[in-house]
């Protein structure tokens, strides 16, 4: 499957501070973001940063607070302008745009859900929904049945008439949802969109942001500091830190190869056997002789370790649809359980 | 001999002294000097002021001709002055002509329900409503009436004037951090400036007998709330609301009006609730200078020590003062509720 392009960040750099050009040119000449703090008072925000999002994806950037993971969502609608470097959407520069064909980009192509939801308080649930139409000028005769669609589809069915303050936290960011969708635009950016959420809310959400990715096949840039959530939704997984880009790839090969201490102190803490998938710890090539059962590429090696009842002997064949594709023994299952480093250190 | 004569001897300007011309008038404290006979001069060292300077260094001006200097410079631009200013101001004593008229010649029968009709649709409370009533009708009951509708119409005008300036001012001091810091030491001037003070000028500039005489002091005063407010109510908007205005697109125009401006409204009340307060306390000092209402009644009771006029009037003010207080916190508690935040 080839995949293509939407977005595609280039060599982006972002200073914050007076001087900005000047700063730039310290850091691309190898200075830290230390040095540079300390040495010209400028805050190094993102540096160097290359990203490909593909279309119909869930592109997951995460880091901890302080990397720079929010800075770079904004750079991809200009909220924030970047000290350097192109962003390419749909194969056009953005850098390049004047205000009208900005303002066209964040209509029409973008939308965005917030961290704090960021609704219109004086403004009903139903306006807040179809706020992406109404800025395009309908009225709201003409986005009410679009937007009563998407509160319909995130669960709000009902709601339309209430005020945001009136809802949960949950229910506020339901709204917030329906706002992105209701503009059908192709990509959506999330910005910690459920990190103010109540856990289960949360998985609740990211439940119905699967769901809905798997019918609409958006575009969508996720942004987390929650390495569960992280692995839960992304496609690809890129980590930040302190403004520069760490590792990026496929999660499960992240989890499996971590590329440094930084990450593996990050996949230390996770449940691996509810996180990693048959697929990317099975040996490859059909098995022959015996085998215990059948498993699907894509389930998770909790589910295979409750099939087998515990017992260590086990050998199961893979199956990708009606093809099978490998094989999986218990003992490289619990091999994979256990965090590389741990392995190499015994 | 003055005090500091050795100093411009010592150096060496005592021609450049002389060259000045001498003889200027005698000050207070000169006449003081030459009457009380003079002090013991050796250990009496004067501050360096004016006057003193002048005594030693005639080239020194005197301190008086400090605010004669000002005074004759305010009056050679007056003509100039009162030739741009005075048809631009023009309206404004129209409207205040115009509304006093109305508010005095409509029969109170219409008059008092009008006003309640209008605090009804501002506050939407019955109580606010009884309130308005009842305050009208004992100001009326003491024969008042007139007054307090000279003084109601002055202030429905100036601070009608104040929003429709003040407003624009303070959305503008919003956006740009050059023009509040240039606007927000005006803005303490106007508010610290004793009320009486605004009055000097503007005497100088208009006929007494002119309403926008005082319109323009009441103005003058009042407005700052307004603007303050709307400037901080609109910083105060929700940092992440106006970005996700701008994520989805918003022009600034659909930002200012669907999202700033009523966003900030609460504070906008506020500062239209005390601008109009403002204006009710200018209104009386501009009675001064002919500004028809109450005030007058104070001050006759001032000038002719007529105790109860003055007092009654006084608290004919202060029931003006508590209906306009609360009809406006009456709409600021519904701007409220309907938007509470969170």
């Amino acid at each position: 499957m080839t995949k293509t392009v939407k977005i595609s960040i280039r060599n982006l750099y972002k200073i914050f501070g007076d001087d900005p050009q000047t700063a730039l040119k310290a850091v691309q000449a190898g200075k830290s973001k230390g040095e540079l703090l300390e040495e010209t008072g400028h805050v190094l925000g993102l540096r160097d940063i290359n990203v490909d999002i593909h279309d119909g994806e869930i592109t997951v950037i995460m880091g901890l607070s302080g990397s720079g993971k929010s800075t770079l969502i904004r750079h991809l609608n200009r909220l924030i302008d970047p000290t350097a470097g192109e962003v390419v959407v749909n194969g056009e520069d953005i850098m390049s745009y004047d205000e009208e064909q900005l303002r066209g980009l964040r209509r029409k192509t973008m939308s965005m859900v917030f961290q704090k939801f960021a609704l219109l308080p004086h403004r009903t649930v139903l306006e807040n929904a179809g706020m992406a139409l109404a800025t395009q000028g309908l009225k709201q005769a003409n986005f009410e049945a679009e937007a009563t669609k998407w509160l319909d589809r995130v669960g709000l069915a009902g709601y339309g008439a209430q005020y945001p303050h009136q809802l949960s936290g949950g229910q506020q960011q339901r709204v917030g949802l329906a706002r992105a969708l209701t503009s059908n635009s192709d990509i959506m950016l999330m910005d910690e969109a459920f990190s103010a959420l109540d856990p289960l809310i949360r998985t609740d959400m990211q439940s119905l942001l699967l769901e809905l990715q798997a019918e609409l096949k958006k575009t969508i840039v996720f942004i987390t500091h929650d390495l569960d959530e992280a692995l839960k939704l992304a496609d690809h997984l890129v980590i930040l830190k302190a403004g520069a880009i760490v590792q990026q790839g496929e999660p499960q090969h992240i989890l499996l190869n971590p590329a440094d201490p930084y990450i593996e102190q990050f996949v230390a803490d996770i449940n691996r056997a509810r996180v990693l998938r048959v697929r990317s710890v099975m040996t490859k090539g059909a098995p022959e002789g015996d085998v215990a059962g059948d498993i699907a590429a894509n389930d998770n090696l909790e589910s295979v370790i409750a099939l087998a009842r515990g017992k260590m002997d086990n050998r199961f064949r893979v199956m990708d649809g009606d093809t099978p594709v490998g094989s999986l023994n218990m003992t490289e299952l619990m091999l994979a359980l256990v965090p590389r480093e741990e392995t190499v250190a015994q | 001999m003055a005090t500091y004569d050795g100093l411009f001897d010592m150096l060496g300007l005592r021609s450049w002294c002389d060259g000045g011309e001498g003889g200027g008038p005698m000050s207070m404290a000169d006449l003081l000097a030459k009457t009380g006979g003079s002090g013991d001069g050796a250990t009496r060292l004067p501050f360096p002021s004016l006057d003193t300077l002048n005594d030693a260094c005639t080239a020194f001006p005197q301190s008086r001709d400090l605010t004669v200097g000002l005074e004759e410079g305010f009056l050679s631009i007056r003509d100039p002055l009162r030739a741009i200013v005075d048809p631009l101001t023009q309206p404004l004593s129209w409207l205040l002509n115009g509304t006093l008229d109305a508010m005095t010649h409509t029969p109170w029968f219409i008059m008092i329900p009008l006003l309640m009709l209008i605090s009804w649709f501002v506050g939407r409370s019955w109580k606010v409503v009884g309130l308005v009533a009842m305050g009208l009708g004992l100001l009326a009951f003491v024969d008042y009436y007139d007054y307090a509708m000279q003084t109601l119409a002055i202030i429905f005008v100036c601070a009608f004037i104040c929003v429709l300036f003040g407003v624009p001012i303070g959305i503008a001091m919003s956006r740009s951090d050059r023009l509040q810091r240039i606007a927000i030491p005006l803005l303490d001037m106007l508010q610290t400036l004793p009320p009486f003070v605004y009055l000097i000028p503007l005497i100088f500039l208009f006929s007494v007998t002119e309403p926008k005489l005082y319109g323009i002091a009441v103005i003058l005063y009042a407005i700052v709330p307004v603007v303050r407010l709307t400037d901080l109510g609109i910083r105060l908007v929700d940092k992440d609301v106006t970005e996700a205005a701008d994520a989805f697109g918003m022009t600034k125009r659909q930002k200012l009006f669907g999202v700033q401006i009523p966003l900030a409204l609460p504070n906008i009340m506020a500062g239209v609730n005390q601008t109009i307060m403002m204006s009710l306390a200018m209104v009386v000092i501009a009675s001064m200078v002919s500004a028809p209402g109450l005030g007058i009644l104070v001050l006759r009771g001032i000038r002719n020590l007529e105790l109860g006029v003055g007092l009654i009037a006084g608290l004919g003010i202060v029931i003006l003062a508590i209906l306009l207080d609360r009809v406006t916190k009456a709409s600021l508690a519904r701007i409220d509720s309907s938007q509470s935040s969170r």
